[in-house]
């Protein structure tokens, strides 16, 4: 008797901790000044990530003034009242850690990752950042150039590199997203200091920010620590401002030829989403996976193995706040007209709206989603940007744990039922790609 | 408990301190330093001899299985190439699965199983262990090797062999390994066509039935799996994995250059030069100067805060990047400093290099480069430490160089105890700055004389072989060898009569067939040119009426003059007979090798500023490359006798806009018939 008690308990334990294993424990607080703070200790390695999602995206910006939201992802780094010029990058990597940032439709993200003996260091930088930022005439001049440089070097220069910008100005009629993140040079080089400092002040407050610590930390000492820092900086003045605006339907296909610097052509398609937090978003990332997902997938083994019209194809959904869009792209064979590509792209979306899928394609999905969703939690700078999200897009720290979950309901009809759904033919984007040499003098 | 009180007391010491200013103007000083705790791999071995380590890690439900061999580096000579095939084919099926049902079972379950000459990895979730390692045992055990997979491995092979020779950074990287070690180790053996097409199904299974063998094998595993579970698996899975020999091999030392010399690749359409400034070195992991060689490498080309790149990129703006390392490895390594530059400044950025290393080696380095390099990597090590498969890569280098058992737990204290002094000595025992070799490989007619104030300028091949001492004769001239190509053809004046040329050509793109038409008619300076892929017309140049369009896709474009200049000059089956008539101007650029054959480089330039490059065959004198950086280059090989004249059969285009070669053939060649303007539309 003692002995299968035992054993049961034993059983118990190995059932609940290979469930266990997949949850995040984290603690969170909001400071009075609306700081929104979250935790998660993991002491396994003394490292520790330190990250503030700011809720500002290209979405925020004035229509005149594109390019803010990234444009102060760089200036952000120009230094403080406390912090010199061009120190900030330094000073961080001086005591052993990296960092990074990032600028989104949705939000801007910035992170450090120390050895956690240097948490302090971390926070007060970010402190720093949020409290009394350099926002100058000489940090504006210098970033500019920076700017240009990342302009040419990712979209001008860069072949296909401007799908994102191409497509979004033709999928959205109304809504702000229909303006890439990079934005405008011309909105920039118009822009005075003064629409630089209101920005700051209208975005870069605690009550629009989301501080997230993961690591080697003591959550009491962590807590004190951030209250040290950044209880004194104020809230904000103006109500933040989101755009609330309703993309509305599109009922007719839009397309369109861009000239590019490149050789060989693409055929782009773009279908507006649904917002993230819908439930259907969990099976349209399944869907993009089932058509494109590695190597064995559906368009990739038809297109580009079999009837070789395609060197790849990719089906991306770029899940955006207020609904974004799934994305298609084929780049042609060799001598392969694009026109004839994208017939057999269709084709085969039609082929998943009216047959749906086989039993056993959606246990293989299941299982590459279950692998992907534990692999994302796999660092603590992962963990980190997976909990602020979780706080801020889906209203819920706790939804870290439950992302499983939402995939686990999807059903195979579900899959066909959003392709049919969303992968509307008639209200769609189409761009064709083709080398500057093709076109037309005239133009 | 302990920790909880101090934190306690923490809370309330600030909560109160809370009512002061914090003091903003100095930066946070730096907390205690954490313990770093490296867990330890736990280990044991099987009869057969496999030495196992196992790290478990249940953060996440996954694990992972990686196979290494330890076996001494292999001088492959004829067979070149033959070990990077092992890998491929051992996963190209078994005498359980085919090669798409290995694909399909491991996608199926998310994992991921892969292989090389020396490894074996497979990985997935948990609970698909027992799959992932019957596919792991599976390919381990019984590979088939068909040939069918290793004819296309090869074909693979030859193309990205092909693609290299026009990469500069394959280039560079060839040549460096070539007089690092010289061709006779096996790091300084060079693959070529000839010894990977002498590759056989039965040189693979003899190596794998030679090195596949558990006593020079370790196994990690790292993940969700305890010692008691792993020591069931591994027996299950490979303990009747049968022992044997294995052959053991020793090499002589490289030598260092005597003194410092110049290995040059003449890349002639290069707008860049790659330098890679290189010596040998022997360093191995847990040498006397391996970790001071570290913190030395950070302070000369470790990051972008290093010397070389304030000093290359960011004071004089050479380079987009300046870096060097210290290799480390059991037979011999390299230190190598890199750069890519523009041209015009090779032999500046060249000084700059020799500059840095001398004075570092001189002139020592500074307290505060030595600490910041030490927070670098302390940072990095501590970082390293998330990942768990760091402990088992520790737990096996420490078997493998015999490294004390507390190597890397005591890492960071030996990583912080080093001086100034200690990193200057290191430089100087490692360092010799006058027996560098400089390889360099950009645009020789550019470059080449001014390298030559670094030491003895040595030309290679684009393979690392030394180029042929080419030099043309001292009398020779354009005209001459223009003259000697018509004769070689058949005689000008057999030449001169050909006034009309309709060419057709097929070429094989990844398995769809191209065609190319041309259309000469030198008499009414017409000249058409049509390229369709299974019948549709791609693309088209036509020239008529002193006009020229462009046709791609569907969409017409009228040249400009700029275009139309030089399509003017393409537009001649044969531009050196009338380069006379139309006044263009001839220039001889030397001899050069073209693959393997001495050949006269000839500039014909149009008043317009438009040019040809030619190179004409030394021996035969026949036109076997035409050069175009825009478009790409042409050679031409298989010259056959139509009308009395000598022509080219077969053209292959290289261009950096096409992944592999073109290989196009004639297949209808109609001379002196009636050309209408149509034929030329």
């Amino acid at each position: 008797m003692k002995k299968t008690t035992l054993l049961g308990l034993l059983m118990g334990v190995i059932s609940l901790s290979s469930f266990a294993q997949n949850k995040i424990d984290f603690r969170e607080f909001t400071l009075d000044n609306g700081l929104h703070v979250i935790m998660h200790q993991d002491n396994t390695t003394p490292i520790v990530v330190t990250s503030v999602l700011y809720h500002v995206g290209s979405k925020n910006e004035n229509p005149e003034r594109t390019g803010f939201a990234h444009f102060f992802e760089h200036l952000m780094f120009e230094g403080s009242v406390n912090i010199d010029r061009g120190q900030y990058m330094n000073i961080i990597q001086s005591r052993g850690g990296t960092l990074n940032a990032y600028t989104s439709n949705d939000i801007t993200y910035y992170y450090e990752l120390l050895p956690s003996n240097e948490l302090e260091l971390a926070l007060y930088m970010e402190s720093e950042r949020m409290l009394h930022s350099k926002v100058d005439q000489t940090g504006v001049e210098t970033q500019r150039e920076v700017v240009k440089e990342e302009r040419r070097q990712r979209y001008e220069n860069q072949p296909y590199g401007t799908i994102l910008p191409e497509t979004l100005v033709r999928a959205y009629a109304e809504h702000p997203y229909r303006w890439a993140p990079i934005g405008s040079m011309d909105h920039l080089n118009a822009a005075t200091i003064e629409e630089f400092q209101q920005f700051y002040k209208d975005f870069y407050v605690p009550n629009n920010a989301t501080l997230t610590i993961a690591g080697d930390i003591d959550y009491a000492a962590t807590e004190a620590m951030v209250r040290k820092y950044f209880s004194e900086i104020p809230m904000g003045k103006r109500e933040i401002y989101r755009p609330n605006i309703t993309e509305p339907k599109k009922t007719a296909e839009i397309r369109d030829v861009i000239y590019d610097n490149i050789q060989i052509p693409a055929v782009i398609q773009a279908y507006n989403l649904p917002p993230r937090n819908h439930p259907d978003t969990y099976a349209l990332s399944m869907l993009s996976t089932y058509l494109t997902g590695g190597s064995s997938s559906l368009m990739t083994k038809e297109l580009v193995d079999k009837q070789q019209k395609a060197l790849v194809v990719a089906a991306i959904p770029l899940e955006l706040e207020d609904g974004g869009i799934f994305i298609m792209y084929g780049i042609t064979n060799m001598g392969v007209d694009p026109k004839d590509l994208e017939t057999e792209v269709d084709k085969l979306i039609q082929q998943v709206q009216e047959q749906g899928i086989s039993d056993l394609e959606f246990t293989k999905l299941k299982n590459q989603m279950e692998n992907a969703i534990v692999s994302g939690n796999s660092t603590v700078a992962g963990i980190a940007e997976n909990l602020a999200e979780a706080k801020v897009i889906y209203g819920d720290t706790n939804y870290i744990n439950q992302v499983m979950d939402y995939y686990s309901k999807v059903t195979k009809a579900d899959i066909q039922r959003v392709a049919k759904e969303y992968l509307d033919l008639k209200g769609r984007v189409v761009l064709y790609y083709l080398p500057k040499s093709a076109k037309p003098a005239t133009e | 408990m302990k920790k909880l009180a101090i934190s306690f007391v923490l809370t309330l010491f600030v909560a109160l301190g809370l009512m002061a200013q914090v003091d903003r103007s100095k930066l946070p000083a730096s907390g205690p330093a954490p313990e770093i705790k490296i867990k330890e791999a736990e280990t044991f071995t099987l009869p057969n001899g496999l030495k196992v380590f196992v790290v478990n890690n249940t953060k996440l439900p996954r694990v992972s299985f990686t196979l290494v061999l330890e076996r001494d580096p292999i001088l492959e000579k004829d067979k070149a190439g033959m070990t990077g095939f092992v890998g491929e084919m051992m996963r190209g099926g078994t005498t359980n699965r085919s090669k798409d049902q290995l694909d399909q079972e491991i996608d199926f379950i998310g994992g991921s199983l892969s292989a090389s000459s020396t490894s074996l990895f497979a990985s997935s979730l948990k609970k698909h262990q027992s799959k992932i390692l019957e596919l792991m045992a599976d390919v381990l055990y019984n590979p088939t090797f068909p040939q069918e997979e290793l004819d296309k491995l090869k074909k693979q092979s030859l193309t990205g062999l092909a693609q290299s020779k026009d990469n500069p950074q394959a280039i560079s990287s060839r040549l460096a390994a070539a007089v690092l070690y010289g061709k006779n180790h096996p790091y300084g053996e060079i693959e070529t066509e000839e010894t990977i097409n002498n590759i056989t199904v039965e040189d693979i299974k003899k190596y794998y039935q030679t090195y596949f063998k558990p006593n020079i094998a370790y196994l990690a595993i790292v993940g969700d799996m305890t010692k008691a579970e792993a020591e069931k698996v591994v027996n299950q899975y490979f303990g009747k994995w049968k022992k044997g020999e294995v052959p053991k091999f020793s090499y002589p030392m490289p030598t260092r250059a005597a003194k410092r010399a110049v290995a040059l690749v003449d890349r002639s359409s290069s707008v860049q030069s790659v330098i890679n400034v290189t010596q040998p070195v022997e360093m191995k992991i847990g040498d006397q100067d391996y970790i001071s060689s570290r913190l030395l490498n950070q302070i000369l080309g470790g990051g972008s805060a290093s010397r070389l790149f304030m000093n290359l990129r960011e004071d004089k703006g050479y380079t987009y990047g300046a870096y060097s390392s210290i290799g480390a490895d059991k037979l011999v390594a390299s230190i190598s400093a890199t750069a890519s530059v523009r041209t015009e400044v090779t032999d500046s950025a060249v000084y700059e290099f020799i500059y840095e290393i001398k004075n570092l080696v001189e002139n020592g380095v500074t307290q505060e480069e030595l600490d910041k390099a030490k927070a670098e990597l302390s940072g990095s090590f501590g970082r390293s430490l998330e990942q768990p498969g760091t402990v088992a890569n520790f737990a096996l280098n420490i078997e493998r160089y015999k490294l004390p058992k507390d190597y890397y737990a005591t890492y960071l204290q030996k990583l912080n105890s080093y001086t100034v002094e200690d990193i200057n000595a290191t430089a100087k025992r490692l360092i010799e700055p006058d027996k560098f070799i400089i390889t360099t490989v950009g645009n020789g007619a550019e470059i080449k004389e001014k390298l030559a104030q670094f030491g003895e300028v040595i030309e290679f091949d684009n393979m690392g072989f030394p180029a042929k001492q080419l030099e043309a004769e001292a009398d020779m001239t354009a005209e001459q060898v223009l003259e000697n190509y018509l004769n070689a053809l058949g005689g000008k004046d057999k030449v001169s009569a050909i006034k009309t040329a309709k060419i057709s050509m097929d070429a094989n793109v990844m398995g769809n067939k191209m065609s190319i038409a041309f259309v000469y008619d030198s008499e009414n300076d017409r000249y058409g040119q049509k390229t369709s892929f299974g019948g549709n017309v791609m693309q088209k140049t036509a020239l008529i009426d002193g006009k020229g369009s462009i046709v791609v896709q569907g969409q017409t474009i009228e040249m400009n003059e700029e275009q139309l200049a030089e399509a003017k000059l393409n537009s001649y089956l044969f531009p050196e007979a009338v380069y006379e008539k139309n006044g263009y101007t001839l220039t001889l650029d030397g001899l050069k090798d073209v693959e393997g054959t001495p050949a006269y480089k000839v500039i014909i330039a149009a008043p317009s500023g438009a040019k040809l490059i030619n190179y004409y065959a030394q021996d035969s004198g026949l036109k076997i490359k035409y050069e175009n950086p825009a478009s790409g280059d042409t050679y031409y090989s298989d010259y056959q006798q139509k009308d009395g004249v000598l022509l080219p059969m077969t053209w292959t285009i290289k261009s950096p806009m096409i992944p592999m070669p073109l290989e196009a053939k004639v297949t209808t060649m109609e001379l002196n018939v009636p050309v209408s303007d149509e034929d030329v539309k």
